[in-house]
């Protein structure tokens, strides 16, 4: 053909520009994440700790880190952290979906749902640890719910919420409820608006009632977000902290019961005892990885979906204008 | 059939959005109440009106020898700011990269963006501090700031928006006028990205402004210090010792600014958050 | 001075789909070139590697006397009109003209006369402060045309311009745009999967169907002497009927039989196909109900199935011998559906086709 008697010709391409705008991002995930990461595992198989002003190794001892992790408190903190975060999420899970299915029933007419949004939406953009320590002054011993509760004659005697599993335990649950109910509502709300209104307008036609049109209609058809919404709430609950952390002026008290996985890791980090803080990392970064890829096959399509897409591709453009 | 149920369905709705109203504004308006009040009246119960100490309180936390609110207040701002700036711009430029051109490694690069989408920053905290030692930036304010150029789920949202409101025709119609392609980023798409730039400004500006963990970690200087760590301080002061309308008052510094702005465009935020979990 | 020549040009994406497998064409300067035919048929695709879009895997592409292959878009003094207008959107009328201009370095005087030429003859003077989102689909169409003209380019491309306007406003836009090519005097390349665009615009139509040019010529061409049973179905509305005829020896030429039709043809290039079968192709309104076109063996008794009134004319959905034709007929001559009709062909303008190559006889 005519390529065997005429040079090559140069074609233009912009693959660079593409390598080179995400360059940045590439560079600064792998200096402050990845090589981070990488030591963090690597130092996890060493003796690495600070006594006093000498430092102590780093010295290679295999596993020693985590079997000392596992003969430590580290479940017991596994446990806190998987109770504080079910008794945050089950009250919130139940209200934001009764009130996702609230807002967008046509029939209830919900009036200021606006207001609402905005309203339940606030404590979650509200410092976490102002939080905590707006919570530790009006719970104390004298403060004011308790001067509230014994003045109304509803307690004989203030209730000593933070000497109390149940009652400090209570407050983190409470507190994290607040702040997350109102980003779930307005994501499941979203969900349940995405669903076209014809599906319920058949549904009523088919006779259902507003609990079976809720439960068999719209529950299946947002099932992607409710299986998003868990997951990363998983991930946050791992990461509880700082709400703990300040209500309990980092001591987990009463009796390390409201202790934390990453408050455990912010006491090795603290008294840079880094082999245990990278044990301990390690083993977050197993589970939040599990969960990472729950994620990603959540957002991403399925096999079958994406021989779709790869057909569509044909027409890059045609697809890329309809939105 | 249908009128009755609806009815007391609808005021069942309206108990509990009431409840839920009330467990949301109540705490607030006891703090905004109580950092009006001296310790005295504090101390001596509950008040549904306000006080008149607001100015003394204020001054009071402003002065504090040994809780440097200013500069903490500073720090906050210099540290949010340039997260919200960086955060966005790079992220928008990622997601251009690997929207609109086509090379060999683009399915590999964002398939690795999707998998760390939701990583927790805190398992790479030990390395973290270990790298941040290494470069010199311990106990500086980089450390907090520089990371905020790989945000995943900034990208993530920004990669969203531009599937659905960036024709890659306009791409092109810029290429043949003529623009290089970093001024049609900067000229073309940035400007039309304006809505999404600003929620997730907004977002990455609050996220930091309320970081903690990490702050506490790399600052050790008092005036380095960020507004969330000065509350742990406090709390770990002595508190029966303590002045109870400072407490208020430091809280209502830390909480009154976020809550202002984010009434003032709550509009946007609420349709942000919306966005960001549903696909496309 | 800016003719367009494709030599041997191949494109193949990345997937490892070929679009274009081998494409020679040469558009002269000053013309206007309508590139026709069926989505995917890879007419974007084409006018894209003339823009410089879309990079070229192999063979040579020439605007004027220079190779472009490897020449950015800016550089190849074209101007481009897309299918979806890609009208800046925070840009209002006026800074979307001059975009172009400002990043070229054009002195600012220059920049206004430009654009109050080309706002004078689009009849976009009222709009130039407005952003596009303020503007209807044909003023933005306008505007899209504006922002190529301010160019003063070498080589207007346009990619399906007018797809989404509706029917009355294509019309419209249609002639402006013819108009203005007379005006302009530049090389036009016009994109469209619509024939009636193509016939009514193109000094000369290139269709095509996957990747390959089936046949460039003027509309008249095409019409008259489609070289292929594609040209031939696609260009032309109602479509040409394709009729599978026998070949016999008949006196004074050879005779084409389907039914009870035996049409007498005086083609001697059917000695060939004698007794075999070929595509006989008859154009709707070639097919005549007036007694003047009925000759021995030329008449078909055929059953209307459905008829459509279109005022002056009326077509008429027939089935004759097992075959689905469409006649279209002078309105006072048409029957109504569920009725016989007698028609005949035009003999003169009966297209004849090779049933295996599908190629003209």
């Amino acid at each position: 053909m005519a390529r065997k008697n005429k040079p090559e010709v140069k074609e233009i391409s912009y693959a660079k520009w593409g390598y080179l705008f995400i360059a940045p991002f590439f560079i600064a995930f792998v200096v402050f994440q990845l090589v981070p990461l990488a030591q963090t595992v690597y130092y996890s198989f060493f003796e690495y700790y600070r006594s006093g002003l000498t430092v102590i190794g780093p010295t290679p001892v295999g596993l020693d880190n985590y079997k000392e992790l596992f003969n430590s408190d580290f479940l017991k903190y596994f446990g806190n952290t998987v109770i504080l975060w079910l008794a945050g999420f089950i009250p919130q899970i139940v209200v934001s979906l009764l009130l996702a299915a609230w807002f967008t029933d046509v029939r209830l007419k919900i009036k200021g749902k606006q207001f609402f949004k905005v309203v339940i939406y606030m404590p979650n953009l509200i410092m976490a640890s102002a939080f905590a320590m707006l919570f530790f002054a009006l719970f104390s011993n004298n403060g004011p719910v308790n001067a509230t509760l014994v003045s109304l004659g509803i307690l004989d005697h203030p209730f000593r919420f933070l000497s109390s599993v149940a009652g400090t335990r209570g407050l983190v649950a409470l507190m994290n409820f607040l702040m997350w109910f109102g980003n779930t509502t307005i994501l499941l709300m979203a969900a349940v608006m995405g669903i076209s209104p014809s599906l319920f307008e058949a549904a009523e036609l088919d006779g259902c009632s507003p609990r079976q049109t809720f439960f068999r209609v719209t529950l299946p058809m947002i099932r992607p977000i409710l299986v998003y919404v868990l997951i990363t709430s998983m991930i946050g609950g791992l990461q509880m902290f700082d709400v703990p952390q300040i209500l309990t002026n980092g001591k987990g008290s009463p009796d390390r019961t409201v202790t934390t996985l990453i408050m455990y890791l912010n006491n090795h980090l603290f008294s840079k005892n880094y082999g245990m803080a990278g044990a301990v990392s390690v083993v977050l970064f197993v589970i939040c990885a599990i969960l990472c890829l729950l994620v990603y096959f959540n957002l991403n399509p399925t096999e079958n979906d994406r021989k779709i897409k790869k057909r569509d591709r044909f027409k890059p453009r045609k697809e890329a204008l309809n939105g | 059939m249908d009128k009755k149920p609806s009815h007391a369905r609808t005021v069942i709705a309206y108990i509990v959005l009431i409840i839920l109203t009330f467990l949301c504004l109540f705490f607030f308006y006891i703090l905004l109440i109580n950092c009006t009040r001296s310790h005295a009246q504090i101390q001596h119960g509950f008040s549904a009106l306000p006080g008149s100490s607001f100015a003394k309180n204020f001054n009071n936390v402003i002065h504090d020898a040994k809780l440097p609110v200013l500069s903490g207040i500073k720090n906050s701002l210099i540290v949010s700011t340039f997260c919200a700036i960086l955060a966005t711009y790079f992220s928008a430029l990622t997601a251009y990269g690997l929207y609109a051109y086509n090379f060999k490694l683009k399915k590999p690069a964002f398939i690795f963006i999707m998998l760390i989408l939701v990583m927790p920053t805190q398992v790479s905290a030990m390395g973290f501090i270990n790298v941040i030692t290494k470069m010199g930036m311990l106990n500086t304010l980089y450390p907090l700031i520089l990371p905020s150029i790989a945000a995943p789920a900034v990208f993530y949202f920004m990669y969203s928006y531009m599937q659905s409101s960036l024709p890659l025709e306009l791409v092109e119609a810029a290429r043949v006028d003529g623009s290089n392609e970093f001024m049609t980023f900067n000229r073309v798409v940035l400007p039309i990205m304006k809505p999404a730039l600003a929620v997730q400004a907004i977002f990455a500006f609050v996220q930091n402004w309320n970081n903690y963990f990490l702050p506490a970690l790399i600052l050790q200087d008092n005036s380095k210090r960020t507004l969330p760590i000065l509350i742990a301080m406090l709390r770990s002061a002595d508190f029966l010792k303590f002045d109870m309308g400072k407490v208020y008052m430091l809280i209502t510094l830390a909480i009154v600014p976020i809550i202002i702005v984010y009434i003032a465009l709550s509009k946007y935020i609420v349709a942000g958050v919306a966005l960001g979990g549903v696909k496309e | 001075m800016a003719g367009i020549t494709f030599k041997n040009v191949v494109k193949t994406y990345d997937n490892g789909v070929t679009v274009v497998p081998d494409l020679n064409l040469e558009i002269k300067d000053k013309e206007f070139v309508v590139l026709v035919g069926p989505s995917g048929c890879g007419k974007s695709t084409t006018l894209r590697m003339i823009a410089g879009l879309e990079s070229i895997t192999s063979g040579e592409l020439y605007i004027g006397d220079k190779l472009m292959n490897a020449v950015a878009p800016k550089n190849r003094n074209i101007a481009m009109v897309f299918q979806n207008y890609a009208l800046y959107p925070h840009l209002t009328v006026y800074k979307n003209m001059t975009f172009a201009l400002e990043l070229a370095k054009v002195p600012k005087d220059e920049m206004n006369r430009r654009v109050q030429w080309a706002a004078e003859i689009l009849g976009l003077e009222p709009y130039l402060d407005r952003k596009p989102k303020a503007l209807s689909g044909g003023q933005r169409q306008r505007v899209a045309l504006g922002r190529a003209m301010v160019r003063e380019p070498e080589v207007f491309l346009l990619d399906e311009p007018l797809s989404n306007l509706d029917a009355k406003l294509r019309t419209e836009m249609r002639s402006q745009i013819t108009k203005l090519h007379k005006k302009l005097g530049t090389t036009f390349v016009y994109v469209t999967h619509d024939q009636t665009e193509a016939m009514t615009m193109g000094d000369r139509i290139c269709v095509m169907k996957d990747g390959v040019i089936q046949q460039f010529d003027t509309p008249q061409n095409l019409y008259d002497h489609p070289c292929n049973l594609f040209v031939a179905g696609f260009i032309g509305s109602p479509q040409m009927n394709f009729i599978d005829a026998q070949v016999k020896k008949a006196d004074g030429g050879y005779a084409l039989c389907f039914g009870d039709v035996e049409i007498v043809v005086n083609k001697p290039e059917l000695a060939a196909y004698e007794g075999k079968t070929v595509v006989c192709g008859i154009r709707p309104e070639d097919f005549h109900a007036e007694q003047q076109f009925f000759g021995s063996g030329n008449v078909m008794n055929a059953y209307i199935d459905l008829d459509e009134m279109m005022g002056s004319e009326s077509y008429l959905y027939l089935e004759y011998a097992g075959q689905k034709l469409i006649a279209r007929v002078p309105a006072r001559y048409a029957k109504k559906a569920e009725e016989n009709i007698e028609l005949a062909a035009d003999v003169e303008k009966i297209h004849l086709f090779d049933k295996e190559t599908e190629l003209a006889i």
